[in-house]
C-alpha cells in the first residue's frame, strides 16, 4: 500500500476527510507559508494570509481537477495570488515604484536570488535560473517574487511594456523547459 | 501600445496583470485552447518557483488552521466530467484556473448591458446577454486579436482588443467621469478618410463602459471618444478625450 500522495489527499479532502487535511497540512503548509512570505514579507501578515489560504485549499477542495494540474500547482497558485491580493492591497502601486525606483531596487533584486530558502528542489529551481538571460530573470523575479505588475516591472527596469511580457512568457518556457514541467 | 494578447500567458501565470487584464486575459483563455495549455504549464513552473521559497510555518499556525476547518463549510463537490453528468455545463467544463475567480464573462457582460440599455423583456435580455458574451470570446480569441491601451489625462483609462479580420473590437474603459448634462460619449473609428461614427455610450456610476465596437479596421488608424450632444454626432464636433493609437 503505497503512501497517499498529496493529490491522493486533496481528493479525499474534497469528501470532508479532516483526517487527510491534517495530513496534507503537513506537506503543503510550509510551500504555502513560504511564498507568502516571500510576496509579503511581514512575518504577522505573512501567517494572517497563510492562514486564510490553508483553509482556502478546504473550502474549495471539491474544484482541484487533477486532469488540469497537480495539487502543489492548484496550492501555490492560490496562495501567490493571495499574496499578491494583500500586497496590491495593502500599498499603491505608485508607492511601491516610487520607493524602490530610488536606487534600493538593484541591491534587493540582487539578492532576491541569493535568499532562497534552503527548500526541496531548491538547487533545481535555481539551476533553472540560471539557464535564463540576466534580463528574463529580473523580469520574472520581479513579478513573481516581489509581487510587481508588468507594467511596474516596465517602469522599474525602463523598458517598454512589450518587451517585458515577452521576457516574462520566454523566461517561464525556459525554466518550464529546463525543469521538464509538464502541466 | 499595441500587443499580441497571446504573450500575456508569461505576465498572466505570474501574477503580473492588474485585475482588469486579468480578467480580459481569463476571457481569451476560455476561448483559446493554445494559450490555455501553455498558462496550464506556465502556473505548473511558476509553482516550482513558489515551491523554493518554502520556509517552515509558525508552529502554532496549524492549531489555528485545523479548528477554523472544524468550523467552516466546504463548497459542495461538483460533478467530474466523465462521471456522465453535468459534464456539458460550463461550471466543469472549464479549466481550474479559470475558476479561481468570479467568470470574467459575468463580469463583463454586467458592464457591457451597462446605463441606458432599458431591456423590457427578460427572454430578450438573456439572449442579449449571451450574445454579447460570445462575441466578446469570439473577438478575444481572434487569430489576429490584438490589445491596445491607453491613459487619458484624468487618469481614465482605455482598453482595446481589437480583430480586424472580424471588423470588430472589445472595449473597457475605467475611470471616466460621467457626460456632462445633456451629453454623450461618441466613438469613432479613424483612418485616412477621416472620422466613422461607432456608437454613443456612457459610463456606469463607477465610471466604467464595456461594449463591442464594430467597423473597418483594416486602415484604421485610432480609435477615439468625444463628448457630443445627446444623440449623437455624424462627425465630431469636439477634441477627443481619449485616442486608442492602434499602431498598424
Amino acid at each position: 500500500m503505497p503512501a497517499p500522495t498529496d493529490d491522493d489527499l486533496l481528493l479525499d479532502v474534497a469528501r470532508g476527510d479532516q483526517a487527510a487535511y491534517a495530513a496534507l497540512y503537513d506537506r503543503i503548509a510550509g510551500l504555502v507559508y513560504g511564498i507568502v512570505r516571500r510576496v509579503v514579507r511581514d512575518p504577522a501578515q505573512s501567517e494572517e494570509v497563510a492562514q486564510e489560504v490553508l483553509v482556502e485549499v478546504w473550502r474549495t477542495a471539491a474544484r482541484f481537477d487533477p486532469d488540469r494540474g497537480s495539487a502543489h500547482t492548484w496550492i501555490l497558485t492560490m496562495a501567490h495570488r493571495r499574496a499578491i491580493d494583500r500586497v496590491r492591497s495593502e500599498q499603491a502601486s505608485r508607492d511601491r515604484t516610487h520607493r524602490v525606483g530610488q536606487g534600493q531596487q538593484q541591491r534587493e533584486y540582487d539578492a532576491v536570488s541569493e535568499e532562497v530558502e534552503v527548500a526541496f528542489e531548491h538547487e533545481q529551481v535555481r539551476a533553472a535560473l540560471a539557464t535564463l538571460t540576466d534580463l528574463q530573470r529580473e523580469a520574472v523575479e520581479l513579478a513573481y517574487y516581489k509581487g510587481y505588475t508588468y507594467r511596474e516591472v516596465a517602469e522599474l527596469l525602463d523598458t517598454p511594456l512589450g518587451t517585458i511580457k515577452t521576457r516574462m512568457r520566454d523566461g517561464l518556457i525556459r525554466l518550464r523547459d529546463a525543469m521538464g514541467v509538464a502541466s | 501600445m499595441t500587443a499580441d494578447i497571446h504573450t500575456l500567458t508569461g505576465a498572466y501565470a505570474a501574477d503580473a496583470l492588474d485585475d482588469d487584464e486579468r480578467r480580459f486575459f481569463e476571457q481569451h483563455l476560455e476561448a483559446c485552447d493554445a494559450c490555455a495549455q501553455e498558462v496550464a504549464e506556465l502556473l505548473a513552473t511558476a509553482a516550482r518557483l513558489g515551491g523554493a521559497a518554502a520556509e517552515p510555518p509558525p508552529p502554532d499556525l496549524k492549531v489555528r488552521v485545523l479548528d477554523e476547518i472544524d468550523r467552516t463549510r466546504q463548497e459542495a463537490p461538483r460533478p467530474r466530467a466523465g462521471d456522465g453528468a453535468g459534464s456539458t455545463g460550463t461550471a466543469t467544463g472549464r479549466p481550474w484556473w479559470g475558476r479561481l475567480l468570479v467568470p470574467a464573462a459575468a463580469v463583463l457582460v454586467v458592464l457591457g448591458i451597462g446605463v441606458g440599455v432599458l431591456v423590457n423583456d427578460l427572454y430578450g435580455r438573456v439572449d442579449s446577454l449571451q450574445d454579447q458574451q460570445v462575441r466578446y470570446e469570439e473577438i478575444l480569441a481572434a487569430p489576429d486579436a490584438r490589445w491596445v491601451e491607453t491613459q487619458g489625462p484624468d487618469g481614465s483609462v482605455g482598453r482595446v482588443v481589437l480583430s480586424p479580420s472580424r471588423g470588430e473590437a472589445v472595449l473597457l474603459v475605467d475611470g471616466m467621469a460621467p457626460a456632462p448634462h445633456e451629453h454623450t460619449y461618441e466613438l469613432w473609428v479613424i483612418d485616412a478618410a477621416g472620422a466613422t461614427p461607432a456608437g454613443v455610450f456612457d459610463v456606469d456610476d463607477r465610471g466604467r463602459v464595456s461594449r463591442v465596437v464594430t467597423g473597418d479596421f483594416t486602415e484604421a488608424a485610432a480609435i477615439g471618444v468625444t463628448v457630443e450632444p445627446e444623440g449623437g454626432s455624424p462627425q465630431p464636433t469636439s477634441d477627443p478625450v481619449m485616442v486608442l493609437e492602434l499602431g498598424t
